[in-house]
């Protein structure tokens, strides 16, 4: 069956309108990134001043990963599916079940649009961040390279959310799983403390599990940790994280539309 | 009732669906174990209900709490499916063809709104014209005439957070129609409203019933929306059917009791009239009960100018609502035979 993209192009407008009326939340979102890079810049100067520099990264690289996972974290923390968890409590998902649409592309396209009013946001919060610190630009290549990785590393955090708000097909409340998930990935997905940072066993470990394909991965693509012989390694790990959380995903989203269909929501 | 010659757009057969509930242990030792252990219960929430509804029609599915009557919208709608029994919408297996029976479909439900919260009104209007592929032609076509009819011109631009229910309601009366469905479901759609913008949505419904030839479920507790509207009615109970008809018959069944009131130019002490039952005496009118089918309105009317100096008389016809409650508390009785299907 042909899929009509119109309705998917139309969500995405909505969500990104939606999200812009919050006026007061988008100023105060790029006032408080400000000062995180501010904290940030500190601390890693003051650590930095007490220990030798740890594994080939200098203080400016370390604050050019600070600055740019900071950056990525707008993009990165927008629960795009925070949707599903809201309409399942509230029952108009039932609503939503109705209309000819795939119900999980429209909270895609959805999540897609939120989304990219907040990478909008990137910009000027850039230039906001640079009157404090001075980051690394690597070259093209490496730029390309952090992007194609960044995109993936995108699509393995919008799944494990999904993931998490699908929870509430069966629970209705998932605050309980969603802070002990965002209290693993905040540590171990390399958005405070590179991965590099973990000492002996636990350092490999962490780079084996799918929270390192989110931040870690293109950040250390755009430091130069990872040199470029290793790149295209390092994003077929990713893509492999990406599928397999696509595909549990999609499991899981058959099992929780059957529990509403038979259920009765 | 002419002979059935259309086919129905609406059919059910023995339609049924069981839900598997956790059965709940009393205490709190009981919430315990129920984490641990669980023990099921079956309940019928729609049990065996058959009945068809030819295009056109304006039909009000009528029942108590917990009758089963959302069950049932829920598995006309496809989000649910049936434990057994079939159903077919416009020729379509609801839940077999989701999307596709969701063309055929309008909903509209009191008690949640299926409008973009944060947005102007008008945008979601845009966004169902996308989602249903509705032609630039017949969108601005149905859009200025809900315009018109609902007079949504003044609040078109006003995110619908900010909207009165009765605005609201009639937003989504527009929203579930935008698209020209061939049946619509209506789930207390009258529910909080002041009489005037009942009134307004119940002259709607009239309006595109008669006009577009919509087929019409209308659930509801309000009865005075039936009876301004429907000629027909469901009536559900524990989740079984015990009435599928004309509202007049089962008026006629359940309703020979009329009551004439006299008012009197004088003080009466204790008036009577042959062939009806006093019911109380107030000021200076009287209630009386009598059987419409054995007693004419007119020859009582006649017996109580004869008997005293009458001022004005007035009749007053049995409601539905009284009937209703009366037939969920004793079951229905019918003296005809069965309806057929």
């Amino acid at each position: 069956m042909r899929v009509r993209v119109a309705p998917y192009v139309e969500f995405a407008k909505k969500a990104f309108a939606r999200e812009a009326t919050y006026r007061m939340e988008v100023l105060t979102e790029i006032g408080s990134l400000v000062l995180r890079v501010y904290i940030l810049r500190s601390l890693w100067t003051a650590l930095y001043a007490q220990n030798a520099a740890p594994i080939n990264l200098p203080l400016h690289g370390m604050i050019t990963y600070a600055t740019v996972a900071m950056l990525m974290s707008l993009i990165l923390e927008v629960d795009g599916t925070r949707l599903i968890r809201e309409k399942v409590r509230e029952g108009t998902i039932a609503t939503d079940l109705m209309k000819p649409i795939s119900v999980p592309l429209y909270f895609f396209s959805d999540g897609i649009g939120q989304t990219l009013l907040h990478a909008v946001l990137v910009v000027p919060s850039l230039f906001c961040a640079l009157l404090l610190v001075r980051i690394d630009v690597p070259s093209p290549a490496t730029i390309a390279a952090f992007a194609l990785s960044f995109v993936i590393g995108y699509g393995v955090n919008f799944f494990l959310n999904f993931l998490m708000n699908s929870i509430a097909f069966w629970t209705l409340e998932t605050f309980a799983a969603q802070l002990i998930v965002r209290w693993a990935s905040d540590l171990l997905s390399g958005q405070i403390i590179p991965l590099t940072l973990f000492p002996g066993i636990f350092g490999r470990i962490v780079f084996g599990l799918p929270f390192a394909a989110i931040y870690s991965t293109p950040l250390l693509i755009y430091v130069g940790v990872i040199p470029s012989s290793q790149w295209a390694l390092s994003i077929a790990l990713q893509a492999v994280w990406l599928v397999a959380f696509a595909a549990i995903a999609s499991v899981v989203w058959r099992a929780a539309s059957n529990r509403v269909i038979v259920q009765g929501g | 009732m002419a002979k059935r010659r259309v086919l129905p757009i609406i059919e059910c057969t023995k339609l049924r669906k069981i839900f598997r509930t956790p059965k709940r242990m009393p205490g709190p030792l009981g919430a315990l174990r129920s984490l641990v252990s669980r023990a099921y219960e079956e309940r019928a929430a729609v049990d065996a209900v058959s009945f068809r509804l030819e295009p056109g029609e304006l039909v009000g599915y009528i029942g108590p709490n917990g009758a089963g009557k959302s069950t049932t919208i829920k598995m006309l709608t496809g989000i649910l499916v049936p434990t057994s029994g079939e159903v077919r919408v416009a020729g379509i297996v609801p839940w077999r063809q989701r999307k596709e029976n969701g063309r055929n479909i309008g909903v509209v439900f009191g008690q949640r709104s299926q409008l973009y919260w944060d947005l102007p009104l008008i945008e979601s209007f845009e966004l169902l014209r996308a989602i249903y592929g509705i032609g630039r032609d017949q969108y601005r076509r149905n859009l200025d005439e809900f315009i018109e009819i609902l007079q949504l011109g003044d609040f078109l631009r006003t995110p619908v957070r900010q909207l009165s229910l009765g605005q609201r309601m009639r937003g989504d009366f527009a929203a579930a129609l935008l698209h020209g469905p061939r049946v619509v479901y209506l789930d207390e759609p009258t529910i909080g409203l002041d009489v005037v913008a009942k009134e307004s949505i119940r002259e709607f419904i009239a309006r595109i019933n008669s006009e577009r030839g919509t087929t019409v479920i209308l659930t509801t507790h309000d009865l005075a929306d039936v009876e301004r509207l429907c000629r027909r009615i469901i009536l559900i109970d524990r989740g079984t059917l015990i009435y599928d008809g004309d509202i007049e018959r089962i008026k006629t069944e359940y309703g020979q009791f009329r009551t004439l009131i006299v008012r009197f130019s004088e003080h009466v002490a204790r008036p009577a009239l042959e062939g009806a039952e006093l019911v109380n005496t107030e000021d200076s009118s009287a209630r009386f009960r009598f059987n419409r089918n054995l007693q004419r309105a007119d020859l009582l009317v006649r017996q109580a100018s004869e008997r005293y100096s009458v001022e004005d008389v007035s009749l007053e016809e049995p409601d539905l609502e009284s009937i209703i409650r009366r037939i969920y508390v004793e079951g229905y009785q019918s003296s005809s035979a069965e309806n057929g299907a």
